[in-house]
């Protein structure tokens, strides 16, 4: 599949020998569409062949579509729908791309990770921010930096390096800093000498599915996934419970060592 | 062997209880089982006189030391990474390219200098490696970063290869460095091929160059 070898020069494609729903090489993904209609990223479309229209979401005649595929109406503005007959070449930025099949199942996926997905699928806002979920039978492409690995958990992820995660429940918060406490790490907590490890958080996984992983820390581009209703009891959302909870929520979370700030400890 | 590429930008190491693996800090991409990342205050091995040697060579790239039982993922910034073995010689590397190395390899620094005099410490001004190096000595392996592919080309007492010095990695073996010049009047009036530097190496070994002039 590499052109670098081929004697003279690269590999010429036309209509006929691009593959059909099928990468073109590691960078480039290659759609068919039989008057059918695709989901994509707006942006993320470099070439086509054929009569294909590109519409955006919000379009009245599409009102059906979107109502069944696509769930989360306010960020529909970052999606266009491609429709027609004719061959359509996605990239972005040079990222590694690459089509995943789901077969009635679920996959959750970093936002700015997702290039283009079939409407078969139905596109849903994940309850953890950032993430969209897609649910059904159908494909999606989507991009990393590096080839994206699959393993099984139980695994504890960089955050950075997370793609997405497919039929296994929600991963938690998993923190690490063992070294930040006895003598020696009071010190160091206290005097901030030594330096954090960089390794002080993860993701944590259980239970039984597939978790993707991009071969690299540098995150892509996050895309907005749409904010949600702002009401109590939605994580995100905004709502202060009703009790004055509220502002403990926001933050970054206490080490051990650290002094708690006085206002919460004197109750005011 | 402790690291297991993955793809090109990936490794896996496995760590066993008592063995010890340094890494870049936050270069950990996932693990499974029961590891412990600890932030190195000395910057690797040795006693209290390497860390300030390093400190004042400048080649104390932040590490951490990796402890535990389990399988560790490292990669970092999408850089290619290429893993090398050493059986008993020494690796030549600047300090920020290191990923990952193994406990059992010996960590040092050497002053360029020592290595041809003043024309040592030009080499390493113009090869981006600064007047100090990172040595590796003994047995085991290391995951060295690159920008762009990594490959090897092997030295030879007959065969001395030239590398552009922003395309040079590493290199271990009994080889011999020195800067060759091809400066004439056309670099003096902005007119050079760009290639008025090159690095000579000669003796018996392996030198590693990235398919990419972009320094890390």
């Amino acid at each position: 599949m590499s052109a670098y070898g081929t004697p003279g020069g690269p590999v010429v494609h036309d209509p006929m020998t691009l593959p059909a729903d099928d990468n073109v090489n590691a960078y480039t993904f290659c759609v068919e569409l039989k008057a059918g209609q695709w989901f994509l990223q707006k942006g993320k479309m470099i070439a086509y062949y054929g009569a294909i229209e590109f519409n955006g979401i919000g379009h009245g005649r599409l009102d059906r579509l979107v109502r069944t595929s696509f769930h989360s109406p306010l960020h529909a503005s970052d999606w266009v729908v491609a429709e027609g007959s004719g061959k359509m070449l996605l990239a972005d930025r040079a990222f590694d791309v690459n089509s995943y099949d789901l077969d009635d199942g679920n996959l959750t996926i970093r936002a700015g990770n997702l290039l283009a997905f079939q409407p078969s699928l139905a596109l849903k806002q994940s309850i953890v921010p950032g993430f969209l979920t897609l649910i059904g039978t159908g494909k999606f492409v989507a991009a990393s930096n590096g080839p994206v690995v699959f393993m099984e958990p139980p695994l504890r992820v960089d955050p950075q390096a997370l793609v997405g995660w497919a039929d296994c429940p929600s991963p938690c918060h998993h923190y690490d800093h063992g070294y930040l406490t006895g003598v020696m790490g009071g010190l160091r907590a206290m005097t901030g000498l030594g330096g954090a490890s960089g390794e002080e958080h993860q993701f944590e996984f259980v239970g039984a599915g597939t978790v993707l992983l991009q071969s690299s820390e540098a995150l892509m581009a996050e895309q907005p996934t749409g904010a949600v209703p702002s009401a109590p009891g939605v994580p995100g959302g905004g709502g202060a419970a009703p009790g004055g909870h509220g502002p403990q929520a926001s933050g970054a979370p206490r080490l051990p060592g650290q002094l708690g700030d006085l206002q919460r400890r004197f109750g005011l | 062997m402790s690291f297991r590429e993955i793809n090109s930008k990936m490794v896996e190491a496995t760590v066993l209880p008592g063995q010890r693996l340094f890494s870049q800090r936050g270069a950990m991409l996932a693990y499974q089982g029961d590891v412990s990342f600890t932030p190195s205050i000395q910057g690797g091995q040795g006693g209290l006189m390497s860390m300030i040697g390093r400190r004042v060579a400048g080649e104390a790239t932040p590490l951490m030391t990796v402890e535990g039982s389990g399988t560790v993922f490292f990669g970092h910034g999408g850089h290619h990474v290429h893993v090398i073995t050493l059986s008993g010689d020494t690796l030549y590397v600047e300090a920020d390219r290191l990923l990952a190395f193994e406990g059992t390899l010996r960590q040092g620094t050497m002053f360029l200098g020592s290595q041809g005099g003043v024309m040592g410490m030009v080499r390493g001004q113009v090869t981006g490696q600064g007047l100090f190096t990172t040595t590796l000595q003994g047995r085991g392996s290391v995951a060295v970063m690159a920008h762009g592919g990594v490959f090897e080309i092997p030295i030879t007492p007959q065969r001395p290869v030239h590398v552009d010095p922003q395309a040079y990695v590493a290199h271990h073996g009994d080889v011999r460095n020195k800067l060759s010049t091809a400066l004439g009047w056309r670099d003096m009036v902005g007119r050079g091929s760009g290639e008025a530097f090159q690095l000579e190496l000669s003796g018996s070994g392996t030198v590693y160059v990235q398919a990419s002039e972009e320094k890390l």
